[in-house]
């Protein structure tokens, strides 16, 4: 029974280590010897060959391309291929945009799948020279580290060897000047898909091109980068590696992976001098803000000053109690003073209301002078009425 | 009571924000007579290791700014890479160049380290290496000449040497692993 994906996906990231020195004994060595996979993986091997990670050849093992894609692709190993490897591309790229030109107007089921087949081919292409540009970058930076301490001699014939076989057959195949060239197809489709993607009869063929049209687009720009690595790192490479430094050589290793290397020392600046006057008060304010304060809540201003309720039942008792009064408006204010100090101007008039009571009987004393009230606000003047008994 | 070079608040407030003291700044002089005070003082004030060279002087902790210094040392090592890869010889323009800063942009731009100057938040474009350029600068390890222009300062020794060093030793271990 097959295994879930999810336990294979478990099984790589748990033994990752070992899957990858076997990767490289694999690399080097094309195969993986059983004494060597008993000796690095002796307790999985039946789950390497069960979850097919591995496949046997004769007593031997190698990994399924699969899988040997995958740790290629997480670790940036890349191995560079022989043109001829990428040069079939131009081969099968050529003949679906043929088949398409020469079908345009047949059978349009054929037609979509062809043009789905050709974005693949593209995609294909484009990955295969971006991972051979950076395995070719790779080969190229070890020549010119030269940690092996290799004489010069044996560096140009190296550098050369790369050059020749790799590097220059695959700047022709990325170069757009060159009418045999794939860079050169790819641009010629890209105009043909360009006028289909505008005029094309079927509305899912013409999305179909649409969406070409902009993957040609982004691969010429990724092909133009690649072209350029080449033209000014990895061509001029004979001339590159006439100087040598020790300077470079770590460097090279050190970018190579700058997460291995502890770098030169560096102090992380101190906040404040243990002599600086402001060290108590940066202090405190360092440490204050880690500390939790209790909730603070912010009444409404107004809300805190009196919303005075007039309790009428109470005042009115406490005049029927001081009856007979002889001035009315002075036990208000008397009453207020007495009870708040301040006589404030809405409380007064708010008492000075009882007057209108039904059972309240006010009596015009006939006086005519007034007699003056001081307030918090305004000082008021009143004539005087008395109240003598209940209504 | 104890006797404390001229300047000395000054110089210990430099080094503890990080900053190299170069050969041609006044307090140099002061630093590099009174070498052995300062190796004492900030060894026993601080716990902190005092280097002094014939170009500068700066002080290391335990506690290291470690994401800056990689930072850095990247900086310096694309930088070296791709001024050889123009035919250059890096060494004199590190110590003699004027550096402009879209001269950098593009070396960067043209790097074919891409991935790793795409996922370096210091280094992935021309406003990030900006700020790791006011750090630098922060630092002593570049001078400012003016908005669009800057040199190195002989601190750039500290990760020449780094880079040194890692060479030797990989050579080192290539030879007897061979």
């Amino acid at each position: 029974m097959r295994a879930e994906p999810r336990t294979i996906l478990r099984f790589l990231l748990e033994n990752f280590e070992s899957l990858r020195d076997l990767y490289e004994i694999q690399l080097s060595d094309g195969i993986v010897k059983k004494e060597i996979l008993k000796t690095i993986c002796g307790n999985i091997q039946s789950q390497l060959l069960e979850y097919k990670i591995l496949r046997t050849i004769d007593d031997d093992f190698e990994f399924h391309s699969v899988y040997q894609n995958l740790i290629e692709f997480i670790i940036s190993e890349f191995k560079p291929l022989l043109p001829e490897t990428i040069e079939k591309y131009n081969s099968s790229i050529s003949k679906l945009y043929q088949k398409i030109v020469e079908g345009i107007d047949g059978d349009t089921q054929i037609l979509k799948l062809r043009v789905t087949e050709l974005g693949t081919e593209i995609k294909a292409f484009f990955e295969l020279v971006e991972r051979n540009t950076i395995g070719l970058l790779k080969e190229t930076r070890v020549i010119k580290a030269n940690v092996e301490k290799i004489e010069y001699r044996e560096k140009i014939i190296r550098a050369s060897r790369w050059i020749e076989e790799y590097i220059v057959p695959l700047n022709r195949i990325l170069d757009v000047n060159h009418s045999e060239s794939v860079a050169n197809k790819l641009h010629a489709i890209g105009q043909f898909v360009n006028t289909k993607r505008l005029s094309f009869a079927d509305e899912q063929l013409r999305l179909q091109f649409e969406q070409l049209y902009h993957l040609i687009i982004s691969i010429n720009d990724g092909l133009l980068k690649q072209s350029k690595i080449i033209t000014t790192e990895l061509l001029p490479l004979i001339d590159r590696i006439r100087t040598e430094s020790m300077i470079l050589t770590g460097w090279i290793e050190f970018l190579d992976n700058p997460e291995k290397y502890a770098t030169p020392a560096l102090l992380r600046p101190v906040r404040d001098f243990a002599y600086s006057d402001n060290i108590f008060l940066n202090t405190k304010e360092f440490f204050e803000q880690f500390t939790k304060e209790d909730a603070v809540y912010l009444d409404d201003e107004r809300a805190e000053k009196d919303k005075w309720i007039f309790n009428k039942k109470f005042y009115k008792n406490k005049l029927q109690s001081d009856l007979p009064v002889n001035d009315f408006f002075v036990w208000c204010a008397q009453t207020l003073a007495e009870e708040y100090k301040t006589i404030e101007l809405a409380k007064f008039f708010e008492l000075v209301g009882l007057v209108f009571e039904k059972d309240i009987d006010p009596q015009f004393t006939g006086e005519v002078e007034l007699q003056e009230i001081k307030t918090d606000k305004s000082t008021i003047r009143f004539p005087k009425i008395t109240i003598n008994k209940h209504a | 009571m104890l006797e404390y070079p001229a300047n000395h608040q000054e110089i210990v407030e430099q080094f503890l924000n990080g900053r190299f003291i170069l050969h041609d700044d006044k307090l140099f002089d002061e630093v590099k007579t009174n070498e052995n005070f300062y190796i004492s003082f900030f060894k026993r004030s601080f716990g902190y290791q005092f280097e002094v060279t014939a170009d500068f002087a700066y002080v290391i902790s335990d506690e290291s700014n470690e994401n800056l210094s990689r930072d850095i040392s990247v900086f310096f090592a694309i930088l070296c890479y791709e001024l050889d890869k123009n035919g250059k010889n890096f060494l004199e323009e590190l110590e003699y160049g004027y550096f402009e800063y879209s001269q950098i942009d593009d070396l960067f731009a043209n790097s074919s380290y891409t991935d790793l100057i795409a996922t370096n938040n210091k280094l992935k474009d021309s406003s990030a290496r900006k700020n790791l350029f006011n750090e630098m600068n922060r630092r002593n390890i570049i001078a400012k000449e003016s908005d669009d222009t800057f040199t190195i300062t002989p601190a750039y020794k500290v990760f020449i040497d780094f880079a040194k060093e890692l060479a030797t030793n990989k050579i080192k271990g290539e030879s007897t692993s061979n």
